[in-house]
């Protein structure tokens, strides 16, 4: 499937994205449409044009019934007869996605694509195929709106992300400072439930503010680490900067039941961290591809640590990270949604499911009388529901893996 | 032997193994590294299995044949990976496009081919397919797909068109079945002469199902313990023979395992019934136990593979031969109450492998038998297991612990996928 033409598309993708958004502005005339092949069929004003995918002796072929359309809108009736290779079909132009389709096996009833195009030379890719791409030009100008507006989208749904990332980090700070204040009167119910109230902020936009490192440390001290000094696990101490940040005030609160100085020590210092913390992110800056990579990776999180039951291992509360990571990555999912689904609708819809399977399943879970409101997550739980949780996100994190490269191609 | 061994190795494009995969090839491989290996098959020294077959990697069958699914008459393969499904979905378009989806892989897979791109182009492509088998050949991969009782309830409005005969096994004697080891609404039996190609293949297509189903229980079997027409008998983990009396010649594959037009829903026709068992075998207590009682368990001589009534592995046992007026081959023995003769004719088509789970929590090495069946009247196997359940010898030394059922459907025309017509 990869190609020497996929290649191109991708190192081209940042000097395209600005330019050529659709190509509308043409002034050919209407009437050189279908002089690269058979006429097109319309439909209603609808230029009707199918691809057809089915194997051969020369291996597996994509077959474009016409070379030539007129601008506007356009059906492509998608059809794999035989051809077991072949799974999707794009619709290129200047190398970048104008249209897609997938899921393409061969016996599955023919599938369309409507599109509206403006004029200019676009190309029918079928990766796999024995010829991948195929010619296809569009004649005249458009006669509605241009399609390819998916990466300015994209790029307005990264920036709005922003300031979804400034409130969670901004709700930390305070939520954190109370948990102090609660520890500081040796109040530990109140200390208890309020770190279950804290707990989610940081893992919501745990993705965006790992990698942190305080001026005149090297990424290799952990001194210096803020991810390490606010979220680290008793698994994996550093011996020479010893425990710091949540996890260690939760072994005094839900371990050791006792509020001691140096429990109050630890959540002054946590305060200080989240308030660096706070300050530093006001640095950032997003692109479409950290929102897909970020939401992939709050899953991933998911996996690795909730599931196995290690990110809490005093309080239990993993199932209120694990909601936190979920509507982290919804979030990243939602802002990018827009430029998306005029990318790959059918991705969007599938992705927009499994999360809202996700949280259907979380639902259940959820217990008003329990810190941070959701079951606490014991062995027992562990033992009946891990399989269920964990192959659910894994179907939601599968899809979410491909949506970097969609962006990226917008 | 010679004159064989010699063709192979002209043809430089073939890739060989030696036949035994755990036998001496495998110390050979251990001993000096892969290369130390491959310079043994390429040498003239190869020690012959007792087949005398060796394997050929490049070997491949077809997937669109429009009969028979591969993986049941074919000659069996040395390794296979059995998983099964649970549909998560609701939606019946989601079970159809996985059908058509899984169809098309397994055609790529059996071709030795990878299920998409191993190097997406894109710095930020995610691999379609998982990569391990890349570069490995085909190896006689086939994969068979079974469609479990649950496709045809009430969730996908299929009940018209489920087949006469699937339905949850009844509960049989003996059985010890553990619910996370039973059932699936979907199965895939994969074989093949590499196990990396077996696995991969289940890898990939439980991953083209994400999101419609999640898995639900497993076997990794190492070893052949049935074996098809002009395959030597292998053993299973209790050191005997297993399957000399399998069904075998084409015309009692046809009277015993496919499906004829008008036995069943006519989709069905040209398919047949999977009988799936993970039996665990108490290995340790069975290796204490003398020859005399081993050999009375299964009613036959453990190095030969003879009837206890016979000489040869091949005599037909006899069941009436008395020595101090007993049978000789005891009525309880495995072989007597699994006969044909002693069960009104009935056969099943076996095409089972030695499976081991490494040690359990006891410390005792946890293996046995993934028994594989394929029947056109699941009937048949519910006759011998009660029968075997009730009163078998070698129930002291196996517990079925895990059970499924599936239709199995013919394989497609090019160009459509398996179980389509159940979309009508």
């Amino acid at each position: 499937m990869s190609t020497a033409s996929r290649k191109a598309a991708v190192s081209l993708v940042a000097a395209l994205a600005l330019a050529s958004l659709a190509a509308c502005g043409s002034s050919n005339d209407a009437s050189d449409a279908g002089s690269g092949g058979a006429a097109p069929k319309t439909k209603n004003g609808v230029s009707q044009v199918s691809v057809t995918m089915a194997s051969g002796a020369g291996g597996d072929a994509c077959k474009v019934s016409t070379a030539s359309v007129p601008a506007g809108p356009v059906t492509f009736a998608i059809k794999n007869e035989s051809a077991t290779g072949l799974t999707e079909v794009e619709l290129l132009q200047d190398q970048k996605i104008v249209g897609e389709k997938e899921n393409l096996a061969p016996g599955l009833p023919a599938t369309s694509l409507t599109l509206t195009l403006g004029g200019g030379d676009y190309q029918v890719y079928c990766p796999g195929a024995s010829a991948e791409l195929t010619a296809f030009k569009v004649t005249g100008h458009a006669s509605a709106q241009p399609t390819g507006s998916a990466g300015s989208l994209l790029a307005q749904g990264a920036t709005q992300y922003g300031s979804y990332v400034t409130t969670q980090v901004q709700a930390m700070v305070a939520a954190v400072q109370k948990l102090q204040q609660d520890v500081d009167a040796g109040n530990l119910q109140a200390a208890q439930k309020q770190y279950g109230e804290a707990r989610p902020f940081y893992e919501k936009i745990e993705s965006d503010v790992d990698g942190f490192v305080l001026p005149g440390f090297t990424p290799t001290d952990n001194r210096g680490n803020l991810d390490y000094l606010i979220d680290m696990r008793a698994s994996n101490l550093d011996p020479a900067v010893g425990w710091h940040g949540f996890h260690a005030v939760e072994r005094d609160l839900f371990q050791g039941q006792r509020i001691t100085a140096k429990t109050k020590k630890l959540a002054a210092e946590l305060t200080t961290n989240v308030q660096k913390l706070a300050q530093l992110s006001k640095t950032l800056t997003y692109q479409p591809e950290d929102l897909a990579n970020g939401a992939a990776g709050l899953l991933e999180e998911v996996q690795s640590n909730k599931i196995s039951g290690e990110e809490e291992n005093y309080s239990h509360i993993d199932l209120v990270d694990f909601a936190g990571n979920v509507e982290g990555a919804q979030q990243a999912f939602a802002h990018l949604q827009p430029g998306l689904k005029a990318l790959d609708a059918s991705l969007t819809d599938t992705i927009s499911q499994r999360f809202d399977t996700v949280t259907t399943m979380l639902d259940t879970y959820r217990d008003p009388s329990q810190i941070g409101g959701y079951q606490r997550y014991t062995a027992e739980l562990k033992r009946t529901d891990a399989n269920k949780l964990s192959q659910t996100v894994q179907a939601l994190q599968d899809s979410l893996a491909h949506l970097a490269e969609k962006v990226a191609t917008a | 032997m010679d004159e064989q061994h010699s063709a192979q190795l002209s043809t430089s494009r073939r890739r060989l193994i030696q036949g035994a995969g755990v036998g001496a090839g495998a110390v050979v491989a251990l001993g000096a590294g892969f290369a130390g290996g491959r310079a043994s098959a390429d040498g003239a020294d190869v020690p012959m299995t007792d087949d005398g077959v060796l394997v050929d990697l490049n070997a491949s069958h077809a997937f669109y044949t429009g009969s028979h699914q591969a993986g049941i008459e074919t000659p069996q393969q040395r390794h296979t990976v059995f998983m099964t499904f649970d549909l998560t979905t609701t939606s019946t378009q989601d079970l159809q496009r996985l059908l058509a989806q899984w169809s098309a892989g397994i055609a790529q897979l059996q071709a030795g081919l990878p299920v998409g791109s191993v190097q997406p182009a894109s710095p930020v492509g995610v691999p379609a397919d998982t990569g391990e088998a890349y570069g490995l050949g085909p190896a006689s991969l086939t994969v068979t797909v079974g469609l479990g009782p649950g496709v045809f309830d009430d969730r996908f409005g299929l009940a018209d068109k489920k087949p006469k005969l699937l339905a949850d096994l009844p509960r049989l004697p003996s059985d010890r079945l553990r619910p996370e080891l039973t059932g699936g609404d979907l199965s895939l039996q994969a074989c093949a002469d590499d196990p990396q190609v077996a696995y991969h293949a289940v890898r990939v297509l439980a991953r083209l199902g994400r999101g419609i189903v999640n898995t639900r229980w497993t076997v990794l079997g190492f070893g052949r313990a049935s074996a098809g027409k002009g395959q030597a008998t292998p053993r299973n983990l209790m050191g005997f023979k297993d399957g000399t009396r399998n069904v075998k010649e084409p015309a009692d594959i046809e009277k015993f395992v496919w499906l004829d037009d008008g036995d069943d829903q006519a989709w069905m026709t040209g398919g047949t019934y999977l009988v799936a068992r993970k039996i665990e075998m108490n290995i340790e207590i069975w290796d204490s136990s003398n020859i005399t009682s081993q050999e009375q368990v299964f009613g036959r001589t453990k190095a030969v593979g003879a009837p206890l009534s016979g000489k040869h592995e091949f005599d037909t046992p006899d069941f009436t031969e008395q020595a101090g007026g007993k049978p000789v081959i005891p009525a309880t023995s495995h072989v007597a109450l699994a006969a044909a003769e002693n069960n009104d004719g009935v056969r099943i088509l076996r095409r089972g492998y030695n499976y081991t789970d490494g040690i359990n929590e006891l410390g005792q090495l946890d293996a046995g038998l993934l028994f594989l069946a394929y029947v056109n009247d699941p009937d048949h196997f519910i006759q011998l297991q009660t029968k075997l359940g009730s009163s078998d010898r070698l129930n002291e030394y196996i517990s079925h612990i895990g059970s499924g059922i599936f239709a199995v459907p013919p394989a497609p025309r090019k160009g459509h996928y398996l179980a389509e017509e159940i979309f009508g």
